[in-house]
């Protein structure tokens, strides 16, 4: 499935032009006149990321975007200004979204930053991944038998004489077995590790 | 003598009306045979309007003139909206030598349309191009609309070259290549203004025409497939099926 885009402006022959790069750059592209229309298109669909201007009439760009971060937070937002507005888009990248074009938009630019967002996107959510794989995998998976395999150890060095062989080979058998079980975790952790990287090699630099 | 002027003269008259009682009137008077616009000598030339303050990097005019002839053709209008916002509620009326053109609209959409005329009648070697279409200037209208002019206006272009003898660009290819010189202008341009005035307004309105520019080599890349439709009795005359209309209100773009 392709990703999917929001344009969101309140001049149509921008929005259509903007519509036909990124289809012809093979994404699927949905259209709004404003904020309240935007909020709408994203309760019916998902979209991946969303254009959205900044001076629009009824509900504003900014406005429209704390919407969007609060009610659909798994939606990037990138912001349209006509003009050279440097202050507020910074306050757009303060409240969460993650690059701003000044108009008119050079077209070939806007496919290069929404291609890279949708990038890091991804690999982003990997890691996210990879950190909450980690936290649960850590104290259930690797600190529990750590913490057993200590405790057999200190009571097979407590173990002295033959007759109480046989249960110092027990007792380091279920070390063994557990050592076993934590290699076979960390590996499962590594080969997430690795897979994650090859989704974005450039941004693993 | 200015009675003759003013009779092989076509008059636009666009008047802006704001919700605070507000009024602001231009007029404009175009050379009949030429379209070139009469009276620009006489318009303001602020620092801004100098060719050399902001030049479009594919401006073909020498060192030697002075100001940018679109600069100068926009000057009075941009100083008039200098503190103004794009979508500012306005009713516009435009009073061609036809008819009269009422809409309740946003500025920046009642700019572009009169941006367009100054723009394309100003003797920039580049807008000229356009020059052409200023004759059946279309105030408001949608991207279709302005594709369809535009399209129209070229092949009927080509279709004198062929009369006369000339190979004729019924790929539109020349087209294409037009509004890419024409966007680097409309992108030149709104760097000037961007720097002359305060707020969006005239920004806007040249973002608006920069759009037009760049949807127009998509409409023809996809085969004008967004106009088909509308041509499928002379197309079912000629035994060809027209393809589907595209969903309302939805251009389509089938990239090439």
């Amino acid at each position: 499935m392709n990703e999917r885009i929001l344009i969101v402006d309140d001049e149509e022959s921008l929005r259509m032009s903007l519509k036909f790069k990124l289809k012809s750059a093979g994404f699927d592209v949905d259209v709004a006149v404003d904020g309240e229309e935007a909020l709408n298109r994203l309760k019916s669909k998902q979209v991946d990321v969303v254009l959205l201007d900044i001076n629009m009439p009824r509900m504003s760009g900014i406005e429209a975007l704390t919407r969007i971060r609060q009610d659909f937070p798994q939606t990037e937002a990138i912001m349209l200004t006509g003009f050279a507005d440097f202050s507020t888009a910074i306050e757009c990248l303060k409240m969460g979204a993650r690059d701003y074009l000044v108009k008119p938009v050079d077209t070939t630019e806007l496919v290069t930053r929404v291609r890279s967002l949708i990038r890091s996107r991804v690999s982003e959510r990997a890691l996210q991944e990879v950190q909450e794989r980690l936290s649960s995998v850590l104290p259930n998976d690797l600190m529990g038998p750590l913490t057993k395999i200590q405790d057999l150890l200190d009571q097979a060095s407590k173990l002295e004489g033959d007759a109480e062989s046989k249960e110092r080979k027990k007792l380091l058998g279920t070390a063994r077995e557990l050592i076993a079980k934590m290699e076979k975790n960390l590996q499962g952790l590594l080969d997430v590790s690795k897979q994650t990287a090859q989704l974005e090699p450039r941004e693993r630099r | 003598m200015t009675e003759t002027k003013q009779a092989r003269a076509i008059r636009y008259v666009y008047k802006f009306k704001f919700d605070n009682g507000a009024e602001k009137v231009f007029d404009i008077l175009l050379n009949e045979e030429t379209l070139e616009l009469l009276g620009s000598d006489s318009e303001p030339k602020p620092a801004w309007t100098k060719l050399k303050y902001s030049q479009c990097e594919n401006c073909p005019l020498p060192d030697s003139v002075e100001h940018c002839p679109v600069a100068v053709n926009l000057s009075k209008l941009v100083d008039s909206f200098f503190a103004s916002a794009s979508y500012e509620a306005a009713l516009v009326t435009v009073e061609s030598p036809q008819r009269t053109y009422v809409k309740k609209t946003t500025l920046q959409k009642g700019l572009s349309a009169i941006i367009g005329i100054y723009m394309s009648t100003s003797n920039c070697p580049i807008m000229d191009k356009l020059r052409p279409m200023t004759r059946f200037h279309l105030p408001f209208a949608n991207s279709i609309e302005t594709f369809f002019r535009s399209i129209s206006s070229y092949l009927t272009a080509q279709f004198l070259l062929m009369t006369k003898g000339k190979e004729p660009d019924w790929e539109m290819k020349g087209l294409r290549e037009i509004y890419k010189s024409v966007n680097i202008v409309n992108k030149g341009m709104s760097q000037r203004l961007l720097n002359a005035t305060k707020t969006d307004a005239n920004v806007n309105a040249v973002v608006i025409l920069h759009s037009f520019g760049d949807g127009i080599s998509y409409v023809i890349d996809s085969g004008l497939v967004d106009l088909e439709p509308m041509f499928s009795v002379l197309l079912k005359d000629a035994g060809v099926a027209a393809a589907e209309p595209p969903e309302k209100g939805q251009a389509s773009s089938k990239p090439t």
